[in-house]
């Protein structure tokens, strides 16, 4: 058996098997048979989908392990990071709902995550200062319907300017709304037409082959 | 101490920890980022091992035997790891891919496309329907045809490109404003009278750290605007 | 150098700083304003309110560490709204963190039940937990319920569970409360459930979120959506049941207000050096 078979077509089949057949259940009768096939499949899909995040922890601790090892520049912060995974991976393998590792998820991960989620807050207004300017009439519809949307969310804006709530809600509702209609209709075009491609074959980054011959090199 | 009132100054301690980066990358923001990162990736490792012993292990043991092929499947992701057998782990990986296209490949031709151009033919009676129904034809047109600006095409493009910015501009308002309140639940939490004395005296000393840091030359300060 | 120049190239230092001064003050000194009910939240609370005692809900819990002190008030009183008026949920969660923030949310609300609610897990509302796949463990999930759970979030096997012995799949839902947060999960829910099994949907996004789901709520694929801090305030207000989101949303103000004073003071400066030719 050729190798390009197993490696390369054979995935590239099965893709299209695998995604032609949920389409078809969709829009016709199916056999019972491929009917279960295709629940079996889905359920497979979420097995595989958790597996592959466990994997990318897998990955991200690899990377650190080589840091420290090599004692690559700042080495020592990578320790934090093995120590912290090693007991909450540990907790919860012991249980998902035991309460140290909840505790710890709750009180450390939880806010450090909110914490550095909200960054953005304080570098959108500084960029919001430096840059955001009605330079020409793109930028200045841009800037209008921004100040408006924002004025009419926080509450004292309508005590300041009254009409900027029905201003900022026929914004948001008709041309902003129509604005993202064009581009939901796009990108669900783009999902067509990717699949199609994938399906063919035509698009084939899925499979990591350059991953595979950057490897190999 | 009480576990909520000890969550809540560990949690203030962390924050302040990952707000400091504001100052510039600091050994404070670095240590915190590094505990995230590993607590998080435990956290996910833990969870998604439960989902995978719930749904998977749990079921071949009670006599489901198709499931260890989910199983191997899983196992198979572990080809990833050196390019020579990268090719194993593509069985897992077509799976998803074309599971996951085709579930949304034969929903989103109704919901995304029919539905929104049903939506779209809306009679001519008011000023908003008439927005509604050139802003949506105007923008999928400069969003799909990608084609030179000349005649009368020059003028839809525009047209379409005045739409788009009035709802990224939209969009943005919007985006300033969640920000905005991600701050805020945070600092609601910190600042919590039953902690925020601890909230106080963690931004001295943190101060005194990196004051010293910077008058000692041992952190870098970071000289851009 | 100008005193614009000067202003222009302000460490950004000092704008961090001014921002977290104005977001923390009302915080610590809490002034209450009053508000409009905006159309998309009177449509999404109209709509839960219009859902028949007896029927079963799904609920996506999606709200995360960062987006639960804004969404979590709003996600505490729909659950409040379901359970007092004798609708059912079935909860579960597309991400590993939310699904326990989605429990949270349900211990929050349960607490606050009036005494005699019915409020029994299994009977009234189960939770299945963490779904993992993405919009394909939702297409699954609704499409064959015990293909891809086996059992709750506690552990409880699916066929033990009251509630779900005759619910396999999508079509025993009366609607669906997807509170999606920041996940902009949002259109799996409609893609997946409420087209396919003619299932009307309604929930929660984070503020930034909303336009790009507006365009679903004027074709009527959405019946209505909480935006954020301020949906979730609204929800409180509308189902007359106080709540911190208010005071969140109160906070708001002085942080928008120095944002806006910011970008006039900027365009200002830049309208001068224009004039000037230095621009």
């Amino acid at each position: 058996m050729s190798e390009r078979l197993y490696k390369i077509q054979l995935p590239i089949f099965l893709t299209a098997l695998f995604g032609i057949l949920m389409i078809l259940e969709h829009f016709f009768q199916m056999p019972s048979v491929v009917a279960g096939f295709n629940v079996t499949m889905r359920s497979f899909v979420t097995i595989v989908s958790a597996a592959a995040l466990m994997l990318g922890i897998i990955f991200l601790t690899i990377a650190h392990v080589r840091t420290i090892s090599e004692k690559k520049s700042e080495w020592y912060y990578s320790i934090f990071y093995i120590v912290s995974l090693l007991i909450t991976a540990g907790l919860g393998m012991v249980g998902v709902r035991n309460e140290s590792f909840l505790w710890i998820y709750n009180n450390m991960t939880s806010p450090i995550g909110a914490a550095l989620y909200s960054l953005t807050a304080f570098y959108i207004t500084s960029a919001a200062y430096r840059v955001f300017r009605a330079r020409n009439w793109s930028a200045s519809i841009l800037l209008v319907c921004g100040f408006i949307v924002l004025m009419m969310l926080i509450p004292i804006g309508a005590i300041i300017f009254p009409p900027v709530v029905p201003i900022g809600e026929w914004l948001r509702s008709f041309p902003s709304s129509a604005g993202f209609r064009g581009m939901i209709m796009g990108t669900s075009l783009g999902v067509m037409g990717l699949g199609v491609r994938v399906f063919t074959g035509r698009q084939k980054e899925h499979l990591g082959i350059r991953e595979e011959r950057a490897g190999g090199e | 101490m009480d576990a909520e009132i000890l969550g809540l100054i560990v949690g203030s301690l962390v924050s302040l920890g990952a707000y400091s980066v504001l100052i510039g990358d600091n050994p404070i923001s670095k240590i915190t980022e590094n505990i995230y990162m590993g607590i998080l990736g435990g956290y996910i490792f833990a969870t998604n091992w439960d989902f995978i012993n719930k749904n998977a292990i749990s079921k071949v043991a009670n006599g489901e035997p198709v499931y260890i092929i989910s199983i191997l499947l899983s196992l198979m992701l572990l080809g990833r790891l050196k390019a020579k057998y990268l090719w194993i782990s593509r069985y897992p990986v077509v799976l998803t891919v074309g599971v996951g296209l085709g579930l949304a490949m034969r929903t989103t031709v109704m919901a995304d496309f029919l539905g929104q151009i049903q939506a779209t033919l809306l009679p001519w009676n008011s000023f908003n329907n008439i927005v509604m129904v050139i802003g949506t034809c105007v923008t999928a047109a400069y969003f799909i045809f990608t084609t030179q600006e000349s005649g009368a095409y020059k003028y839809i493009n525009r047209a379409g490109r005045a739409f788009l910015l009035c709802a990224f501009g939209v969009a943005y308002g919007q985006t300033v404003s969640f920000r905005f309140e991600l701050v805020i639940g945070r600092l609601v939490s910190m600042l919590d009278p039953r902690v925020s004395m601890y909230t106080y005296a963690f931004i001295v000393i943190m101060a005194a750290i990196l004051i010293y840091g910077y008058k000692t030359n041992k952190i870098e300060w970071y000289t851009g605007r | 150098m100008s005193i614009i120049d000067k202003l222009l190239n302000i460490d950004q230092r000092i704008i961090f700083f001014l921002m977290f001064i104005a977001l923390a003050f009302p915080i610590l000194n809490p002034v209450i304003l009053p508000m409009a009910v905006q159309d998309y939240s009177r449509k999404a609370f109209e709509f839960s309110d219009s859902i028949p005692e007896g029927s079963i809900v799904l609920f996506e819990g999606g709200l995360g560490a960062a987006t639960y002190p804004q969404g979590g008030p709003g996600m505490v009183a729909q659950i409040y709204h379901m359970l007092t008026k004798g609708v059912k949920i079935v909860f579960f969660s597309i991400g590993t963190e939310q699904n326990v923030w989605t429990m949270k949310a349900i211990e929050t609300a349960l607490d606050k039940l009036p005494a005699g609610t019915p409020a029994e897990n299994g009977v009234n509302w189960v939770h299945w937990g963490y779904i993992a796949g993405g919009e394909s463990g939702v297409g699954s999930l609704v499409n064959d319920i015990r293909a891809t759970v086996s059992a709750d979030y506690f552990g409880t096997p699916i066929d033990d569970i009251p509630l779900l012995e005759s619910v396999n799949d999508a079509s025993a839902f009366s609607a669906v409360l997807w509170w999606g947060g920041s996940e902009g999960s949002m259109p799996y829910g409609i893609r997946q459930i409420s087209v396919p099994f003619n299932i009307p949907i309604t929930g929660m996004c984070t503020t930034n979120e909303v336009p790009n789901f507006s365009p679903y709520i004027s074709a009527g694929q959405l019946q209505g959506l909480f935006g954020g801090v301020r949906g979730s305030a609204e929800y409180e207000y509308l189902l007359h049941l106080p709540g911190p989101a208010l005071g969140q949303a109160m906070a708001t103000n002085f942080g928008g207000l120095l944002w806006m004073v910011l970008v006039i003071l900027g365009n200002v400066m830049y309208f001068i050096q224009r004039t000037r030719g230095e621009a």
